[in-house]
């Protein structure tokens, strides 16, 4: 802990905790001294008003690949073309059993702003998928059994030394085997994922397996990373990963994966913002330990307060729903200190700005002028008393 | 195999899933005489119907959903040819699309094929539709319900700006606009000045067939 006003945490009567130390309290389901929040590094504006924010309690939270990936026996090119009418980047990889290629259309100023995103926050998309048919699961099986990954802990350890007390960084995996397929390779525009595990399944199944068994090194990489926690890399929303699909294919996964973190005493965390109301139970049953992301209804469907009591040994780290933020300040308050209200003591619990989009100045500050004084524990009189100070 | 089988087993292919029972059943149908009409509204469309009922009570998921209307499409290329004298009468005319700078379309998607499911005719704009385009449709197309969709929280104003355009072009008062996607909410769809927010693809296409059907005949 340090002192306020003593940045080398010497004084030890003062009892106000670093930015960093809050989150990691609260992840370790330790009470900490105000609810922890944060930006998300790849969401969060620079300017006068984030800086404002910094210096009244606003964290940082920075995911990076503790990893690099070398392909095999496999040549990759680039080339622009003309796909459907519109300028697309071509990305084409050779193999001896075949070739297959993904298109990739960008906005203006993809790259420019924060890794691949665009002015507005907008990553590039894909608009034809490495596997269009059943022709190129065999190509995309050589290319997953030939990919080596190999541990890089640069930017972990550059990003921990300019965060320092400031925020948490966190390792950052691709998704899990069945999502690489359902969102990367095969995709879910037109429920193509959905089709071609109806229609294919040994081909799904056969390729699912080979991207779990070229996995397992990273799992070890991520655990002997620098960083205290891993994000699987996983996007959950129930209403794309059913019960079905969670119980066969993301369960088994998170289990490999958290055994081999627990062993070298990380936490493991998936993302899952989306509407997880289906999942709640089978959630319950998973080894994660973080559960980031989870936004609240009307963007989610489960309440915060209603997750932290089902999933007594889990840590929530929920996210600022974006739909709510687009109705402007109002109407942040508002859902602001309902969430207050509705999470109990406020432990085990950490506040995303947002996980989606970029935040207003408006809505940022509106949201520091609440969090920075939700004191823990949580009270009826304490929220009633920022209330107030809002007016 | 009598009349009444064929239909209980193109509804039970839809059911089932099963692609190869539904084209094998529908050329059955076809070869023994069976009216295609009928195989569709008594057959493919009753497939549907239950599909939509387990999904409503959560015993099937978006997954069973979508795949089905990939099952119903297969039975329905086999089917349609045999259909002679034009189709069927036609609920009503929507124009859809998602709206521009966002790529997702598998909600438009189900919602265009449940439409036609139940008989309407759909102008399917595709995704990352710039808002000309869209009023361009409406004013050629003149659908009852223009139906718009977002998955992303920076398109959602996309959606506003349709709405306003419509306004401009003296063309809200002859479409009624229904907008849906994962982030999209009631508050935000009043917000806009949109009719409706769908809150899944199901209740979606309800109030579709609410909007067209006579106060009288629902």
């Amino acid at each position: 802990m340090h002192g306020v006003g003593d940045p080398t945490g010497d004084e030890v009567s003062m009892t106000e905790m670093t930015r960093r130390e809050r989150i990691m309290t609260a992840t370790r389901k330790k009470r900490a001294d105000k609810l922890p929040f944060f930006s998300l590094w790849r969401h969060s504006q620079i300017g006068w008003a984030e800086r404002e924010c910094r210096n009244r309690g606003m964290g940082m939270y920075w995911q990076r690949p503790p990893y690099i990936m070398k392909m095999h026996g496999v040549k990759s090119t680039e080339t622009q073309v003309i796909a459907s009418g519109a300028v697309v980047l071509r990305r084409t990889y050779s193999t001896p059993v075949g070739s297959i290629y993904l298109d990739e259309k960008r906005e203006p100023g993809v790259e420019q702003w924060k890794g691949l995103a665009s002015w507005r926050d907008v990553s590039p998309w894909q608009t034809e998928r490495l596997i269009k048919g059943p022709e190129d699961y065999k190509v995309l099986k050589y290319m997953v059994e030939n990919t080596e990954y190999i541990p890089y802990y640069f930017p972990i350890e550059q990003a921990m030394d300019w965060l320092g007390d400031d925020g948490v960084v966190v390792d950052r995996l691709p998704h899990s085997p069945m999502q690489m397929l359902m969102i990367d390779w095969i995709g879910s525009e037109g429920g193509r994922f959905f089709i071609h595990h109806a229609k294919y399944p040994d081909l799904v199944e056969d390729l699912y397996r080979a991207i779990s068994k070229s996995r397992e090194p990273l799992y070890e990489i991520a655990a002997k990373s620098p960083a205290p926690i891993t994000s699987c890399g996983d996007n959950i929303d129930g209403v794309l990963v059913n019960p079905k699909l969670f119980q066969k294919y993301f369960m088994p996964e998170y289990e490999k994966q958290a055994k081999v973190l627990h062993e070298h005493g990380k936490l493991m965390q998936v993302h899952m913002d989306g509407r997880v109301g289906v999942l709640k139970d089978l959630i319950t049953k998973t080894p994660i330990d973080i559960v980031e992301g989870l936004t609240s209804p009307p963007m989610g469907d489960l309440l915060i307060g209603e997750a932290l009591s089902l999933w007594k040994d889990k840590v929530v780290w929920t996210g600022f729903p974006g739909s709510v933020l687009i109705l402007g300040p109002e109407a942040v308050k508002k859902h602001a200190l309902n969430l207050l209200r509705e999470v109990g003591s406020g432990d085990r619990l950490v506040i995303e700005l947002c996980t989606e989009t970029l935040l207003s100045d408006e809505n940022l500050l509106l949201l520091t002028s609440i969090l920075e004084n939700a004191d823990l524990p949580l009270t009826k009189e304490k929220i009633d008393r920022i209330e107030r100070s809002l007016a | 195999m009598v009349r009444g089988k064929y239909l209980a087993s193109l509804k039970e292919s839809i059911v089932n899933l099963d692609f190869n029972a539904v084209v094998e059943t529908a050329k059955e149908a076809m070869d023994a005489g069976v009216d295609p009409q009928i195989a569709i509204t008594d057959g493919i469309v009753l497939g549907m119907t239950i599909i939509g009922e387990k999904y409503e009570t959560g015993e099937y998921f978006l997954s069973e959903l979508v795949v089905a209307g990939e099952v119903m499409k297969e039975g329905m290329k086999v089917i349609t040819p045999y259909i002679k004298g034009g189709s069927a009468k036609k609920l009503g005319a929507v124009v859809i699309a998602t709206v521009e700078g966002d790529n997702h379309d598998l909600g438009k998607n189900i919602v265009t094929t449940l439409l036609r499911v139940h008989g309407f005719e759909v102008v399917d704009l595709g995704t990352d539709v710039p808002t000309d385009t869209i009023i361009n449709a409406v004013k050629k197309r003149k659908p009852d319900i223009l139906g718009l969709s977002a998955l992303l929280t920076v398109t959602m104003p996309k959606m506003g700006e349709a709405i306003e355009s419509l306004k401009m072009a003296d063309l809200r008062e002859k479409v009624k606009v229904i907008v849906g996607g994962s982030p999209v909410t009631s508050e935000f769809a009043e917000s806009i000045g949109a009719d409706h927010c769908a809150a899944n693809a199901l209740e979606g296409v309800k109030k579709c067939m609410e909007w067209v059907t006579p106060r009288e005949t629902r």
